[in-house]
């Protein structure tokens, strides 16, 4: 013992000095305030409100960061609580004296030859246009606190903290959302008292945020007390739970049918939009997800579906009809043969990747991809497909004599679309040929030593995967009356593949959060467009990092995941 | 008719791009027999059993199973005749649960109350298993991870099973229930291919042996007589 004490007393001691964890946290957080003003975002934060002329999603973000520093240092930390108290407040004294950095340089030097975002203006509003001095004691005091916030809100017991988040995201959406929430509640009556309860003419106001906040957070409290006694009574009845979920999906569905007719014309495009990508994150969920065949090509399947619909349904030059014996077709009749033409190319992809494997996998499928995208703009195809003006004039689908003509009835197109291939997605999970998938994605040899046929099983995911692109690609199609090849860049495919990443690879739920989150939030959120790209990056480093399985994993992938943690 | 053994191989050759992994080896396996294969490490052993479970293509040679060609065959046809390779490490799918792994073994198999009877039957003859069938198989021990490979290997029903290195890794103690097991299953009618370091036991419970180097048969023998052989006691028994 006495030696071995000895034999540790010249190394170095084993837990950093207490300063070391606050000092490390703080500067990163500063530095990320520090980037999101340089970037600019901030800017575009500040001028958001949350709550009318009191909160803006600036200051909600800043003092976030600041919530996090705390949080993160009261979790690591292994010093007694007091201490780690001190350490969460002197993390955000230094994320503070960071920020008043920034504000001192950007007053004190010109730095908006390279960083146009770093104006006086900014400086203003970060100091609360209180002055330099008292803003900046102001901002110091504001980061503390909240880090203290942070810190305490680790220190809750569970349920306490979920729900006070939750309240609070509440608030956040009833304020961030404030337009699209005003709308919904346009009508008369009960409805409207509602409104002028929450929301002045601007957006939420003071008591509205309360009365947000505590209804949520009383719901919130309830639900938790009701599922800790139920679990407690009837630990095993997957009878009534399975019943539950059922209701769940049907309130999900109405509420889908309904929302759109609510909330407006524009809403319905944004659903629309997110079907779409909900239906081809199903078909790349099935390739990558189930077979773990990675597919950067994606997007190749979306484009044959709306290329064929458009040769066949258009009334253009290009049209087949206009130069064969083919009749020109209806949306309808013409969907088939879209979804059929996905498949073809879907298996003629796979064909010569068969024996490619993990990352030699996704660049082949990148080229592949490439490749039908260069093909189509090429000028050896533009009399057939034509070029990059594309093809023009594609009807839109009818039911009887009804035009689908406006985004909300196309959308209701869509969800159907989407529930049907659902289904079928749910059941081959479950089936021999998802099983096969599974072994393929987790071993070759023994899958193969097992009697499944890997050409048969590989060729069998890429065909089905794309044909949920070639359907999704044929409701674009119509949905636009027209084809360009540039709607079909690699972006498209990057964006399906970071939606699983983001919602949980193999997991059907996880393709609409991620769908929802991905492409659905940055729609609504058009003001903030131009960063749409660092917000992908930031949420999915951050989804890597703290929920490596995806928002809502499969129960297999969560399960995977905590025995590898174990193991 | 002449006595026909239930795998032959002839002159095999494999090859890993230029280098030659078997230069030309031949082997037959009797039915019901135990015949083990000993060797150095890279001497070709593993390589002998890809090529005949249809993982690696021969460059030349021939492989008989059951009176049929199969060296040109896939590997998921060759399984299905009734040959069952449980692969070096294990191989488990080390995320799904051990009752998800043996379903697996019987992905060829419909005749849904005979996979049942068989799950059951391999629960006694793995009792640890039962115990465990919930268990996501990557946490468990090597030794029972090895137990799982062979019951996944057994649920497809195999008239020969392939066996290569099980005792790898493994306590003395679960080296030796694994080794009793090899002769009740053999002793169920199923025929071994069994590739073993280890071996002393293996010659032990072989009806026949073979020894290969740097990718050719030197010796060969029944199990016995390789066990007392003074070249194979010096290089492989110590």
């Amino acid at each position: 013992m006495q030696s071995a004490t000895q034999h540790l007393s010249w190394t170095k001691p084993l837990t950093p000095p207490a300063v070391v964890l606050p000092l490390k946290t703080g500067i990163i957080t500063g530095l990320l305030a520090i980037y999101s003003a340089a970037v600019g975002i901030l800017k575009l934060f500040f001028e958001r409100d949350v709550i009318v002329d009191t909160l803006t999603l600036g200051d909600l973000f800043l003092a976030t960061l600041a919530a996090c520093c705390g949080a993160y240092v009261w979790r690591k930390s292994t010093q007694a609580g007091h201490i780690r108290a001190a350490q969460a407040f002197a993390a955000g004294l230094i994320a503070g004296l960071i920020l008043v950095g920034l504000v001192v340089a950007v007053t004190q030097l010109n730095l908006r030859w390279m960083f146009t975002a770093l104006s006086a203006d900014l400086s203003r509003t970060l100091t609360y246009k209180q002055g330099a001095l008292a803003g900046s004691l102001m901002i110091i005091a504001a980061s503390m606190s909240a880090a203290l916030c942070g810190a305490l809100l680790m220190s809750m017991s569970d349920s306490l903290r979920r729900s006070l988040l939750w309240s609070m995201a509440c608030v956040l959406i009833a304020g961030v959302f404030q337009e699209l929430i005003q709308i919904s509640l346009r009508f008369g009556g009960a409805v409207a008292a509602i409104r002028e309860l929450l929301y002045v003419w601007g957006g939420l106001t003071v008591q509205g945020a309360a009365i947000v906040f505590f209804f949520a957070f009383v719901v919130l409290q309830a639900l938790d007390a009701r599922k800790r006694r139920g679990a407690a009574t009837t630990l095993k009845s997957p009878a009534p739970k399975a019943r539950s979920q059922l209701a769940s999906a049907l309130l999900l569905i109405a509420v889908l049918i309904a929302f759109p007719l609510v909330a407006g014309s524009y809403i319905g495009q944004v659903m629309m939009l997110v079907s779409l990508f909900v239906l081809m994150g199903m078909g790349l969920n099935i390739e990558v997800g189930l077979a773990g065949l990675l597919d950067m090509g994606f997007v190749a399947f979306f484009a044959v579906g709306a290329y064929t619909i458009a040769l066949l349904t258009a009334d253009s030059e290009y049209a087949l009809a206009q130069d064969t014996f083919l009749p020109s077709l209806n949306f309808w009749s013409a969907l088939p043969f879209a979804v059929l033409a996905a498949t073809l190319v879907g298996v003629l992809f796979g064909l010569p990747v068969l024996s490619v494997k993990g990352d030699y996998l996704a660049v082949a499928t990148l080229g592949l991809g490439e490749i039908v995208r260069v093909l189509v703009i090429s000028d050896a195809a533009k009399p057939v497909l034509g070029g990059a003006q594309g093809i023009l004039q594609i009807p839109k689908p009818h039911i009887g004599s009804f035009e689908l003509a406006d985004p909300v009835s196309l959308f209701y197109l869509t969800l159907v679309f989407v529930l049907v291939a659902a289904y079928i997605a749910w059941r081959l999970e479950g089936s021999r040929l998802g099983r096969a998938w599974m072994a393929i994605r987790d071993d070759e040899d023994v899958a193969q030593a097992l009697g499944i046929n890997l050409v048969q099983s590989k060729l069998l995911a890429y065909g089905l995967g794309a044909a949920f692109a070639g359907l999704a690609g044929a409701i674009f199609a119509t949905m636009l009356t027209s084809v360009y090849p540039h709607s079909f860049s690699l972006l498209i495919s990057i964006n399906v593949l970071a939606l699983l990443i983001v919602g949980g690879m193999g997991s059907l739920p996880g393709v609409i959060v991620g769908a929802i989150l991905l492409i659905g939030l940055p729609e609504v959120l058009r003001e903030f467009d131009e960063y749409r790209y660092l917000f992908y990056g930031a949420l999915l480093i951050v989804v890597m990092r703290v929920r490596p399985e995806g928002l809502w994993p499969s129960p297999q992938r969560k399960r995977e995941l905590r025995a590898a943690e174990k193991g | 008719m002449t006595h026909q053994p239930l795998l032959q191989v002839k002159d095999l050759h494999v090859f890993y791009d230029q280098i030659e992994a078997l230069r030309g080896v031949s082997l037959s396996v009797d039915e019901r027999a135990i015949v083990t294969l000993i060797g150095a490490n890279g001497a070709g052993k593993s390589t002998l059993l890809r090529s005949i479970s249809g993982i690696l293509r021969a460059r030349s040679g021939s492989i008989k199973f059951a009176g049929a060609s199969i060296e040109q065959a896939p590997a998921h046809l060759i399984a299905r005749t009734g040959l069952a390779h449980v692969p070096e490490g294990r191989r488990l799918f080390a995320k799904l649960t051990v009752d998800e792994n043996l379903r697996m073994g019987a992905f060829r198999r419909n005749d849904r109350r005979a996979i049942e009877d068989d799950r059951e039957r391999l629960m006694d003859m793995f009792p640890r298993l039962r115990e465990r069938t919930a268990q996501i198989s990557g946490t468990l021990s090597g030794g029972e991870q090895q137990m799982v490979a062979m019951a996944r290997a057994l649920m497809s029903r195999p008239r020969m099973l392939l066996l290569d290195e099980p005792s790898m890794g493994l306590s003395p103690l679960m080296v030796d229930f694994v080794f009793d097991t090899i002769t009740k299953i053999n002793g169920e009618g199923i025929t071994i291919l069994l590739v073993e370091q280890n071996a002393s036991l293996a010659l032990q419970i072989a009806t026949s042996a073979y020894v290969i180097e740097s990718g050719s048969i030197s010796l060969q023998g029944s199990g016995v007589s390789l066990l007392h052989d003074e070249r194979v006691r010096e290089a492989y028994l110590g």
